[in-house]
């Protein structure tokens, strides 16, 4: 048996060399379903698959690039009988695999009985969060394969305060036993529940081992330091009956700690290879850049900043605003002069910030695009309520319902019409709605029967497609009770939205949202109502309620769909870490926020404790929060480095988006090394 | 007082400045230059805390009582580093309000403390609706057991009237109060409804108020926030719990200086004792100035108990260049005579023991002499009736502006209510006049802007909305070419807006389908550069159009961004994005239409910000325009010329048989507080071993608190004056009734006569 480890920093070409050993494989004659490559998440596949779209060599299809999840849910379809009684499942009637919001629709009623009880009444957070917190502890027990009573265990004692807090702990147990119970009752497998059952039940079947080990002789896995302990289990599981395996590890990224990422295992698994490789050379990096690395890797261990032949302060510059928007203005500035005056490519300019709100992502996109500089954004994992194509979709079938009592208002429909209809301006589309959707109206009224002053106000090519939006409605109406909310969903946006003349062609983002709700909504139907039902209007209801609380239907924007696309990104800046992707230029957003260095802070359990680094019974204090914090910085800041090949643009708002002062570390990090090595360079 | 670095530091300054360890006490009297002295000492500090490592950022942590004070300090102190130690601006400290501060410490651990990082902080607005929501929840099956507290000389329909329309009102008063309390003891409500359900009847109001405010806490908790008396409570659970976070608290704040410390709380106390642990700490204050203390948890003891430590150093502050010595000695005649004559005992306790003393001959900051100084108090025989009063000082002040344009004036006034009859008066009269009545006027400009641009977009077919956009935001603060334009320009300006007014179809001008909106507008002859600034206000017009669809907040953050470039207009935008976000998390079927109303009674006055101070930049008076505001707001301020009205017997109370006090309605039985009486019960009921509950005394003692806090208001206003001081007093609104309503001068301004008499038959 082969086995190789390579390590090295971000930039020194991991990946290639991964994808290189892969194509060499398949050259070789090795057959490509007996390649399995491991990845930690599904974004992280993408260069593979790229890779064999374009490779020479029949059948490369076949090589099996999954996360661990990917893998773990397709055994279970494929084994399922044999596995259902194992596992405790009540029958072995065909298994639901639940979503994220499926699964905290299910928990729902498990955590309102709690709430309800005030057994969570010494800590205060949203319902909501609840749930998903409540959810979030059983990920945690499977990936680290703890039990529940252990998560229950560690969170109690590694706790420092007030006693009502164990209530809270053993609260949660009663909540996920029962929501367990549940599952195993309906045969619904949340994500902890298909790892748990692919580790404990499906592994330990023989003919599922025999299967997956006769399949698999050669493993590439990429990115391992992102890995959960449980998929590292698993490559050692694979270990023995493999032919070779190729494991690749980032040194200092870990990115995903704090979502059940383990490093330390990473690295003693890499040490099980028989060939150590490592690689040093940065592609990447300019040498005032490789500066800028050094001596932040210094600030944070060292006492003294060491003395250098390149100056760092060369690699970032920075400016300095009282206000939130004038350091917006300032970062549109400096995109536009970037493209406009020296030449940069779109593709090469990323704007990063901790978090990305509504106002700062339209202020930007919009300038931007004023001075036609395409551009993109990325928030991951947001309500999908929170998306314009998504509420007009919500209002319309809120207005087609007959079982709907309250009619949406009247604002609602014209946004919905101005997102729908292309060309349509708001003047124009409230004109239209205050026409057709009056007082007194409980359905669309028609374009062609008001008074021709106004229809050509409106314009005739807006109102034909507004007519064209209407009777498609109008044909929908009767048929609600048959048809499942995400068939509804699907059809506005083939039949009509996505259409010439209406607002969603071409409009990728958009689709991208649509094409997530209509999964939502089919896996939310699929949860509850495997069997169907007599009638459907009431579920649409109930969707459509859900989604509007947030409670339902998030957008985890799956891709990075531009990513060969020529424009400007804006994103977080842990979504642009997990992209593997340099640029030239990277402007950060509120240097000065603590949120750089803050994590999510979670009373109802704890990233760092339910790890299986973490050792037992000990108390979790200030200073190991100090200490991950610091560690999550040094992440950030040296794995962004890594990915900028020129310049720097540190964006300073002296108060943030909330109007509170912003002194975080990364803005001490930056004063001290300006401190150091200032000769005369300032502010901009 | 002047900032140059060639300022010579009176002795006491100094002695403050060369601080460097310990505990320190400082009572400085009105107009010390307290402010200027603690910045000093701030940055003498900041400099001497050598920074190593960005991670080990140590900071000289300044705790202040309002925004106003935050932002003045903040600046004073950024001057001072700068331009006198050559250092760099705003590094090396935070100065925060106490809520600031414990909204820094819960934020760094929120789990701590059982919150998530997304915690939010509910304004007093949101508040009060879930509070108000619990009580009527809970009223019906309490109304009966609050009988007992009904004057029983009501006929049957006041008593109904009353118990469906006032006692309500007055429940939510004490609810408030209770909760505030409660969590000021740091007591939740499972703890407070197990003590108080055995308590007996008698605590009825405090039983009522605990059940609320369980129901209240609930209801936070599900929303997964905290109000503002939770975050300094759950701060100091936050350093209590991990004393590993303490110490690094300690370690970031090797030293603590408290401004305001007369304003500080039991709880403020305990955070800064655990923070500072009680090694390097000063405290500076003006015991006789407390005058936030009735019914908040403020209390000026605090200040005086830590002067009075064996192991406090007291550097007190007394010399003040403000006023004129005839005004300082009116200011002393009244601590005096409270402190040795006041009739009533208690109150003799009202003032601190410290003489103003005026400055001594070559300090750079000599009083204003006495020949240009001038004190009036309105005869006690000379009677008049409340619009006689606004008459006898509007037509003063008139005369006096004329006589003194380059002076500043005052009008101060005991409540909001006589401020607006003066408003009204100076503005039928044409007299330019600011005031400080309630949110300030910049909160109010602010929120007006926003609501015309809101109210626009929430209907974006109304030309006269947007006629006003132009008028209003686009020409008053965007337009370059308006505001270098001569009449001619002007003119053209105002045709533009006229025409946009009267049109019909204003997708034509911002819509256009054929790209022409000047056809559109029917405006011909339009001089080029109009036409481009036309457009550039048209194309913004377009870009909040396109952001519509925003949340609130976001929408709201969008237009301040676009519009707004003063620091002040900028950190409103954010406060008021804030507010409304808040009422629409709680309200999802808001739309624009509705936060229109909600902007529209920020702008009107109708809605506080609490938590967030009213006057966020610090407030300079100007010459010839009249300053109106109520005798707290005027805190820190000074005039020339100030003008103390209503000073009667109902707006400052001796604790005297015949006085009235408004928190002693007119329904209750027996002249009883209900709001003081149910804190007193739960006073009682925390303190189980040591107080017994008697009804009745908790009503009387709040007169004294009452009287004495009215006592030191008075003294805040007179020492506002620099050169001339008058003060009015009336007979109040219900004279005609006779008898006790009929109101006389307030006690102390009688002896203040008195004295002035002797003084001039002498």
């Amino acid at each position: 048996m082969k086995t190789i480890g390579l390590r090295g920093a971000y930039g020194t070409g991991k990946t290639t060399a991964s994808i290189t050993r892969l194509m060499s494989l398949l050259q070789a004659g090795v057959s490509a379903s007996s390649i399995l490559v491991l990845v930690p998440q599904r974004t992280l596949a993408s260069p593979y698959q790229l890779a064999l779209i374009d490779s020479p060599v029949p059948n490369s299809a076949a090589v099996d690039i999954v996360t661990v999840g990917g893998l773990a849910q397709r055994t279970i379809s494929r084994f399922w009988p044999l596995i259902a009684p194992e596992a405790g499942f009540h029958s072995i009637n065909e298994p639901t695999f639940l979503t994220i919001e499926t699964a905290q629709y299910h928990m729902a009623q498990f955590v309102d009985k709690v709430i309800d009880s005030g057994r969570f009444d010494s800590i205060a957070v949203a319902r909501p969060r609840l749930i998903a917190q409540s959810l979030d502890n059983l990920s945690k027990a499977s990936i680290n394969g703890f039990s529940l009573e252990e998560v229950a265990g560690r969170l109690i004692q590694a706790w420092c305060g007030h006693s009502s807090r164990e209530m809270v702990y053993e609260a949660w147990l009663e909540v996920a036993h029962l929501f367990r119970n549940y599952c195993l009752e309906h045969n619904l497998l949340d994500f902890s529940l298909q790892i748990d059952v692919f580790i404990q039940n499906a592994l330990q079947l023989p003919p599922i081992s025999d299967y997956i080990n006769a399949r698999y002789q050669h493993l590439l896995a990429d990115n391992i330091e992102e890995q959960a302990p449980v998929g590292l289990d698993f490559i050692r599981w694979l270990w023995p009956s493999l032919e070779s395996a190729w494991l690749a590890m980032d040194e200092d990224a870990g990115f995903r700690i704090f979502l059940g990422a383990s490093p330390d295992g990473a690295e003693r698994l890499l040490s099980l290879c028989d060939e150590q490789q490592t690689l040093t050379h940065s592609f990447t990096e300019s040498p005032a850049m490789q500066a800028l690395e050094v001596a932040v890797i210094n600030a944070f261990y060292e006492d003294e900043l060491p003395e250098l032949q390149h100056n760092p302060l060369e690699a970032f510059s920075f400016a300095y605003h009282a206000f939130y928007p004038q350091m917006l203005d300032w970062a549109c500035e400096k995109v536009v002069h970037l493209v406009q005056n020296e030449g940069v490519a779109p593709r090469d300019i990323v704007i990063l910030a901790p978090f990305l709100n509504d106002s700062l992502r339209f202020s930007v996109m919009n300038t931007l695009s004023s001075h036609n500089i395409p551009i993109v954004s990325h928030r991951p994992s947001r309500p999908i309520r929170e998306e314009q194509a998504a509420r007009a979709m919500l209002t319309l079938m809120q207005l087609v319902n007959p079982y709907e009592v309250q009619l949406p208002p009247p604002a609602d429909v014209t946004n919905a019409l101005t997102v729908l209809i292309a060309d349509l301006d708001p003047i124009r589309a409230r004109l239209l709605t205050e026409i057709v959707y009056g007082s007194g109206r409980a359905e669309l009224g028609s374009f062609e029967v008001i008074n021709s002053d106004m229809q050509s106000r409106i314009t005739f090519v807006a109102g034909e497609r507004y007519e064209r939006l209407r009777q498609w409605l109008v044909s929908q109406r009767t048929d609600v009770a048959q048809t499942p909310p995400d068939h509804f969903l699907r059809q506005l946006f083939g039949d009509i939205a996505s259409q010439t003349g209406f607002g969603l062609q071409q409009n990728y983002e958009a689709a991208a949202v649509i094409s997530q709700m209509v999964d939502s909504a089919s896996a939310f139907r699929h949860s509850l109502y495997p069997d169907g039902t007599e009638d459907w209007s009431p579920v649409w209801q109930l969707y459509r309620e859900l989604v509007t609380d947030g409670l339902l239907a998030a957008f985890h924007a799956p891709s990075w769909q531009q990513e060969s696309a020529n424009t400007v990104f804006i994103a977080p800046a842990y979504t642009y870490l997990m992209r593997n992707r340099p640029v030239k230029h990277q402007i950060w957003l509120d240097v000065g926020s603590v949120s750089w260095s803050e994590r999510l802070d979670q009373p109802l359990t704890h990233p760092y404790v339910v790890r299986r680094d973490y050792p037992d019974q000990r108390i979790w204090t200030d200073e190991d929060e100090e200490a991950t914090s610091w560690q999550a910085l040094f992440r950030v800041v040296v794995g962004l480095i890594r990915r900028c090949e020129t310049q720097i643009h540190l964006g300073i708002a002296d108060l943030g988006e909330q109007g509170y002062e912003q002194r975080g570390p990364l803005l001490h990090l930056f004063q001290q090394i300006l401190q150091v090595y200032d000769e005369g360079i300032g502010a901009e | 007082m002047s900032s140059t670095s060639d300022f010579k530091f009176r002795q006491s300054q100094q002695d403050i400045i060369s601080y460097r360890r310990g505990l320190m006490g400082v009572a400085a009297v009105p107009g010390a230059g307290k402010t200027f002295t603690l910045s000093h000492l701030a940055a003498a500090l900041v400099q001497e805390l050598t920074q190593r490592s960005f991670k080990t950022e140590r900071e000289v942590l300044i705790v202040t009582f309002t925004n106003s004070a935050v932002n003045s300090f903040k600046n004073r102190i950024a001057s001072i580093l700068q331009n006198e130690r050559g250092l760099l601006p705003y590094t090396g400290y935070r100065v925060r309000t106490l809520h600031g501060l414990a909204h820094d410490i819960v934020r760094e651990r929120p789990a701590l403390v059982g919150l998530s990082e997304d915690f939010r902080i509910i304004d007093e607005r949101v508040s009060f609706a879930i509070q108000n929501d619990a009580i009527s929840a809970q009223l019906p099956r309490w109304r009966s057991k609050f009988e007992w507290y009904i004057d029983p000389d009501l006929d049957d329909k006041r008593r109904n009237r009353v118990l469906i329309r006032d006692l309500p009102l007055l429940l939510e008063g004490i609810v408030r109060q209770v909760i505030s309390r409660a969590k000021s003891n740091r007591i939740l409500p499972t703890a407070l409804l197990e003590r108080v359900y055995d308590a007996g009847d008698e605590f009825v109001l405090l039983q009522f108020a605990a059940s609320v405010y369980a129901d209240y806490q609930r209801s936070l908790a599900y929303r997964g926030a905290v109000d503002f008396d939770d975050l300094v409570r759950l701060a100091i659970e936050a350093i209590e719990t991990d004393d590993k976070f303490l110490k690094r608290l300690r370690d970031k704040w090797p030293y603590i200086l408290e401004d305001e410390a007369q304003d500080s709380s039991r709880l403020q106390e305990e955070m800064l004792t655990l923070l500072s642990d009680n090694k390097n700490w000063v405290r500076v204050g003006d015991p006789n100035q407390a005058i936030n203390t009735t019914f908040t948890t403020a209390d000026a003891k605090f200040l005086r108990d830590f002067l009075a430590r064996n192991d406090v150093r007291s550097q007190p502050l007394q010399t003040s260049g403000r006023s004129a010595p005839k005004i300082i000695a009116v200011a002393n005649q009244l601590m005096h005579w409270a402190t040795t004559s006041h009739p009533v005992p208690e109150l003799k306790q009202a003032f601190f023991p410290q003489d103003i003393q005026p400055t001594l001959p070559g300090d750079v900051q000599q009083n204003p002499p006495d020949d240009e100084a001038n004190v009036y108090i309105h005869p006690d025989d000379r009677v008049l009736s409340p619009d006689e009063e606004l008459g006898l000082v509007v037509n003063n002040l008139k005369r006096w502006l004329a006589d003194n344009p380059n002076q500043t004036v005052a009008v101060l006034v005991p409540e909001n209510s006589r401020g607006f009859k003066v408003a009204e008066q100076l503005r039928a009269l044409n007299i330019e006049f600011e005031e400080l009545l309630r949110s300030s006027s910049e909160t109010r400009q602010t929120a007006q802007v926003l609501q015309i641009i809101i109210e626009y977009l929430s209907d974006p077919r109304r030309s006269l909305k947007l006629s006003a956009v132009y008028r209003m935001v686009w020409l008053r603060y965007l337009s370059d070419l308006y505001a270098h334009a001569d009449d001619d320009g002007k003119a053209v300006a105002q045709e533009l807006q006229k025409s946009l007014a009267k049109l019909t179809a204003l997708e034509e001008v911002l819509a256009p389908s054929d790209d022409d909106w000047q056809q559109g507008l029917r405006v011909d002859d339009l001089p080029a550069e109009w036409k481009e600034d036309f457009e550039q206000f048209l194309a913004l017009v377009r870009r909040w159009l396109d952001a519509i669809d925003l949340p609130i907040d976001q929408l709201l953050l969008t237009i301040g961004g676009d519009i707004f470039f003063t620091p002040v207009d900028i950190a409103l935008t954010y406060k008021i994005a804030a507010v409304l976000k808040g009422i629409a998390r709680e309200n999802p079927s808001y739309r624009l239409a509705q936060f229109v109303e909600e902007l529209r009674r920020i702008s009107q006055n109708e809605r506080r910000f609490i938590g967030f101070d009213d006057v966020e930049h610090g407030y300079e008076p100007r010459p010839n325009i009249v300053t109106i505001s109520t005798m707290h707001a005027a805190k820190g301020l000074e005039w020339d010329r100030v003008y103390l009205m209503s000073v009667n017997n109902y707006s400052f109370p001796s604790a005297l048989p015949s006085d009235d006090y408004i928190s002693e309605k007119w329904f209750v039985r027996d002249k009883l507080n209900l709001e003081a009486e149910t804190l007193a019960q739960l006073d009682a009921v925390l303190d189980k071993t040591m107080r017994k509950y008697r009804e009745g005394d908790a009503s009387i003692m709040s007169r004294i608190d009452n009287a004495a806090e009215r006592l030191r208001l008075l003294y805040v206003g007179i020492t506002r004056a620099k050169r001339e001081l008058v003060i009015t007093w009336n007979t109040g609104r219900f004279a005609e009734k006779g008898g006790r309503h009929v109101k006389r001068p307030a006690l102390p301004i009688v002896s203040l006569l008195e004295v002035q008499n002797a003084a001039s038959s002498q």
